[in-house]
């Protein structure tokens, strides 16, 4: 018995590891061929074939483009990253043959090219085409948000993102859409449900995440690596506006059920206010955006942005928040200049700056100074008759491009805290009585200036 | 391993494999044996558990990798699109077919798609298409053949239907007293037995296929004049085709893929959907010369009549210069069958959910439309308006592209639009010619980006003013005082006669014999004359060079005008202040233009041609050009007919028509 065991335990266990052996196989080629077919072989040093592979597949999809007349340019991070270290020499030498493949050869997973929605016309030819040189093709799709903050519009989806995938590299060609701010705007890539979520590691593609907005570029015809392809005409400050191009819609859904709550206020005052608030903020805009002064949406006017994606007509005033790193002595003359007198000005550059402007009969501009401490952002405020000091605390934010009123402007990506703090858990509750010292909820009181700074601190005009 | 001691004492077997030989030969090398085995052993385990360990690390990172790769860039919105028809493998359809007095409803597969029970609707013979592949319903029509020529329209529908379609038809109350023998034969010729003596009060279903078998027929007789056929409810099947046979075999192409969605859905569109030799639906007009209005949006305004729409955009993309992708048509409501005519012709359409009533509604979608085509296009500076029962010129965009820089460049200026009020066959004669008017037509026209942003879209009325739009743009408020400019000869032609506010009559009194230009590339007259100050001159010019005609004729009769050509004549009437339009009102109405409402005046003057020479008319004292007036003449005066009944309603509900 012990011997028949003991035999039967080895046979059992060769068998096992046979079996094993055999399924691992298995497993390790089907492994294999998914890796190199559908997904993408992750080289991790670059070997030549897998370059020139890059360069053919990027040429390739030139001549796609190119045949059905469709005029795209280069937006890839990577590839701009290393132009722009060489953009003088390509520049001043647009044909020169290279003797190396420096930039389409780096390794990567994707291209990504731009294509301006208006400039074509959507075509089927162009993915036979594709079909035929082998690309293989993903299509995203979703809402226009062009209609999105029109009552009850439905159009067709329109395009988004497209994907051309040959062998181990793939295209990303995203879509940009002009919108009613005077820029450009493209959309997050989202996939349904039937999609293939393998087609490409979409986690590595470069835009896409969130939706973007960018400035309408200046292109330049460039030859690199034998290839011509337009690029932005300044790649580097391309790439400065990729890193914070974020760009987030209003909650029009919101707003419309806000508006059948609170229907708008449609007299020919309210009409008027607006009127006037919206060429104060494009001439405020305009005048910031010239001295290269970022600034955001700030109280009341980004609440009327955040709720109701429009100004508030009883609010009075138009708001805005610059950081005061970004404080320059310029901003004042400038103002001027372009019309609107220093109304008062109060605290100083190292605490509790704040500028007023007279607008246009009554509308008054706005602009508050925001501290950075460790934990939180403030901005002070100061009641001229007494010097009382007061200090608006916020959570920390950061700044995301939208569009309002016909213009593209930032706000506090996370608006809802930043409006949570200054106005409370209420803030979907008009409030016509709004007192600046007291009704906020994230007022502190900030000690009083001294009296021989007064002069400096609380200018009244 | 040390309990187990082979015996060597033990006598070979006699049965002893080759097997047991070697093994026991080994055994006396002990030793190595032991080690060996242990080795083999050991090394199996090791195997097994690398093998599974592997096994679960290749499942993790492809899971993650699966997790990792989708992340983010799912959709938020769980995808609830559901095929909306569910494929029916199903061969066979069960179809119900109900004729009577009161009702009448046809149910297909257990899904009812005619019900109608309304009073005093719907009376007459129903006609339903359906797919004979599919069983989609793709039309559905009624003809109220107790009136006359109706038949004439249902002879005209069933000649377009294609061959191989189901059709059913249904008699509510009466459909047989203005039944001509024609469509009697047509009837006959689909196969039905009892149609050619259907007659008053007859109730009456049948199905068939078209140039094919009859799946059934059921006929209830009156019995008196005075009463009515018993209700007769037909239960039938009718086999279904093949989906390859029900469809014609063009060449693939885009275009043809197209025309194939469009022709398996809907019916009564005529040759766009003929297997031989359709007619085209992509039309490659010439493009124009320096054209100033290719990037213009061009604004479609539509409701539910998709054949309206259909001809229109015929029109429309035939126009040469016209830039399809500027076009966006914007449907108010959820209408599938204009959304497919859109999708024929690869424009781009937008449905809009309707949020209020009749007119109000309208405005909305007015409003709507707008908005979203200066969101569409934020760079246009100006937008086209057309509304879905219009025929375009053929030098529609020629004529905006001569004119356009006026409406960017002169404050005075209101809109440009296609259409003369005033622009009859016997009143327009030049195509290069254009006016200025104080009133705003509609109707096809240019919309500045300015105006509607600045003034229009913040102050437009609101759902529960129940307002046209037109007639609130036509508001002083709105107006301020600006004008239009519009052509001698219109470049659209109003064809709509089923409209919110229009009827047969109507349309025949006022629309029909409208001017409408067909000659291609007209080369707009002087158009810089049409600026502010230069118009006026421009007047004061033709008023010197005009003829003062004999105001002791009568200005209705067609001797008032000398039978000459290309001459300039002006009269005078009475008018005295501003609002003053009596008189005419009165000469409009005899001279059979447009005398609902006052339109196409400009400071108290008319323009428009008679007997082929242009006809200047001049109200007295109120017009500025009074001053013209010799004094020798005195201004005609007409007494306007006592007042009838409800002669006052008629202008307002016509009126409101002109949009």
């Amino acid at each position: 018995m012990q011997k028949i065991n003991r035999n039967v335990v080895l046979a059992l266990l060769s068998l096992t590891s046979l079996v094993f052996l055999l399924f691992q196989l298995c497993y390790y080629k089907f492994y294999l061929s998914q890796k190199n077919g559908a997904a993408f072989f992750k080289a991790r040093g670059s070997q030549s074939g897998q370059d020139s592979t890059r360069w053919h597949v990027v040429r390739k999809f030139l001549g796609l483009i190119s045949s059905h007349n469709i005029p795209v340019y280069l937006i890839d991070p990577l590839i701009l990253g290393l132009v722009d270290k060489d953009i003088e020499h390509i520049r001043s030498s647009p044909d020169g043959p290279s003797p190396e493949c420096k930039y389409f050869c780096a390794p990567r997973d994707f291209t990504t090219f731009a294509l301006l929605d208006k400039t074509w016309k959507h075509e089927v030819g162009l993915f036979r085409t594709a079909e035929k040189m082998g690309f293989q093709w993903l299509k995203i799709i979703n809402k226009d948000p062009r209609l999105d903050g029109m009552d009850d519009l439905s159009g067709m989806e329109i395009p988004l993102h497209y994907i051309f995938k040959l062998a181990s590299h793939a295209i990303h060609l995203v879509v940009f859409y002009e919108r009613s701010g005077n820029f450009l705007w493209h959309g997050p890539l989202r996939l349904k449900q039937h999609m293939d979520r393998k087609f490409v590691p979409f986690r590595k593609l470069h835009f896409g995440r969130y939706p973007g907005a960018y400035e309408k570029p200046e292109l330049l015809l460039v030859s690199i690596d034998d290839l011509k392809v337009q690029i932005p005409k300044n790649p580097s400050s391309f790439l400065e506006e990729m890193s914070h191009s974020r760009f987030l819609e209003c909650r029009y859904r919101e707003a419309r059920a806000f508006i059948q709550l609170y229907p708008d206020d449609a007299s020919l005052d309210a009409v008027e206010f607006r009127k006037k608030a919206k060429s104060l903020l494009h001439l405020a805009a305009l005048t910031l955006n010239n001295l290269g002064v970022k600034f955001w949406l700030s109280s009341g006017t980004c609440l009327g942005w955040y709720r109701q994606c429009n100004v508030i007509p009883h609010s009075k005033d138009v708001d805005l928040g610059i950081f005061i790193r970004d404080y320059k002595a310029d901003i004042i003359p400038a103002f001027q200049r372009a019309g609107l007198l220093l109304k008062h000005k109060f605290g100083k550059v190292e605490d509790s700056l704040e500028l007023s402007f007279q607008g246009e009969d009554d509308v008054k501009l706005d602009i508050f100074f925001f501290y950075e401490e460790d934990d939180h952002i403030w901005n002070g405020g100061t009641q001229a008759k007494s010097g009382k000091k007061f200090k608006y605390l916020f959570p920390k934010f950061t700044l995301c491009w939208t569009e309002f009123v016909d213009l593209k402007v930032r706000v506090p990506c996370e608006t809802l805290q930043y409006v949570e703090a200054n106005y409370g858990p209420e803030w979907k509750v008009p409030v016509k009585m709004w007192d600046w010292k007291s009704s906020p909820s994230n007022v502190q009181d900030n000690g009083v200036w001294p009296v021989d700074e007064w002069d400096d601190v609380i200018q009244i005009y | 391993m040390d309990e187990w001691k082979p015996n060597p004492a033990v006598k070979p077997h006699k049965k002893r494999s080759w097997y047991l030989a070697w093994k026991y030969k080994l055994m006396n090398q002990r030793a190595l044996r032991k080690l060996c085995q242990t080795g083999a052993v050991l090394f199996l385990l090791v195997t097994v558990i690398v093998n599974i360990k592997l096994i679960l690390d290749t499942r993790r990172a492809a899971y993650e990798e699966e997790e990792e790769s989708a992340q983010d860039y799912d959709d938020e919105m769980l995808n609830v699109e559901v095929p909306r028809h569910p494929i029916n493998n199903k061969k066979v359809l069960d179809v119900e077919v109900y004729s009577s007095r009161s009702k009448v409803y046809v149910a297909v597969d257990g899904t009812t798609v005619l019900e109608d029970e309304a009073r005093e609707q719907g009376r007459g013979i129903h006609v339903i298409v359906l797919n004979q592949a599919t069983g989609h319903v793709m039309a559905k029509r009624v003809f109220d053949t107790y009136s006359p020529h109706e038949d004439e329209a249902m002879v005209l529908f069933l000649n377009m239907v294609a061959r191989g379609r189901i059709l059913i038809f249904t008699i509510k109350d009466e459909g047989s007293f203005h039944l001509k023998e024609t469509a009697k034969n047509v009837l006959k010729s689909l196969g039905s037995q009892v149609a050619p003596f259907l007659s008053w009060r007859d109730m009456w279903t049948f199905v068939g296929k078209k140039g094919g078998e009859v799946y059934g027929e059921k006929h209830a007789k009156s019995p008196a004049l005075s009463t009515w056929g018993d209700p007769v409810l037909l239960k039938t099947e009718v086999h279904l085709t093949s989906v390859e046979d029900a469809e014609c075999h063009w060449p693939d192409t885009e275009l043809n893929r197209r025309r194939k969605r469009f022709c398996s859905k809907v019916e009564g569109y005529g040759s766009v959907c003929s297997c031989k030799d359709p007619t085209p639906i992509e039309f490659n007009p010439d493009p124009l010369k320096d054209n100033k209005v290719f990037d213009v949006p061009v604004a479609v305004i539509a409701g539910n009549r998709p054949n309206y729409l259909y001809r229109m955009l015929r029109s429309l993309l035939s126009a040469q210069g016209v830039n399809p992708q500027m076009i966006t048509v914007f449907i108010d409501g959820y209408y599938e069958e204009p959304m497919d005519v859109v999708e024929l012709f690869g424009l781009s359409g937008i449905q809009h959910t309707p949020i209020s009533i009749k007119n109000a509604r309208v405005s909305q979608h007015y409003k709507a439309s707008l908005t979203a085509t200066f969101n569409l296009f934020p760079d246009a500076k100006f937008a086209v308006v057309l509304e879905e029962d219009l025929d375009i010129s053929v030098d529609f965009f020629s004529f905006l592209s001569q004119s356009i820089h006026l409406l960017e460049e002169d404050e005075s200026l209101y809109c440009i639009s296609a259409w003369n009020d005033q622009g009859y066959e016997h009143t327009a004669e030049d195509p290069s010619l254009l006016y200025r008017v104080e009133t705003m037509p509609g109707l096809g026209w240019v919309l500045r980006k300015s105006l509607y942003k600045d003034e229009l879209e913040p102050k437009w009325p609101t759902p529960e003013k129940l307002w046209d739009w037109d007639m609130w743009m036509r508001m002083p408020e709105q107006r301020k005082g600006r004008e239009c400019i519009i052509p001698d000869i219109s470049r659209s032609y109003h064809f709509g006669i089923v409209g919110l506010n229009m009827n047969g009559y109507f349309h025949e009194a006022y629309f029909k014999k409208h001017k409408f230009n067909t000659v291609p590339n007209v080369q707009l007259k002087n158009v810089e004359s049409l600026r502010k100050d230069n118009y006026e001159t421009e007047i004061h010019r033709l008023l010197g060079e005009a003829e003062v005609l004999d105001h002791n004729k009568n200005p209705c009769e067609d001797s008032f005008v000398p039978d000459t050509e290309g001459k300039v004549y002006v009269m005078f009437i009475r008018m005295e202040q501003e609002a003053d339009f009596t008189t005419w009102t009165q000469l409009a109405k005899c001279l059979h233009i447009w005398d609902l409402d006052v339109r196409g005046n400009h400071k108290g003057l008319w323009r428009l041609f008679r007997k082929k020479n242009h006809f200047l008319v001049v109200g007295v004292p109120a017009s500025p050009y009074s001053s013209k007036k010799p004094s020798s003449v005195t201004p005609i005066y007409m007494e306007p007919p006592a007042k009838e009944e409800g002669a006052v309603a008629v202008p307002a509900v016509a009126a409101a028509e002109q949009t």
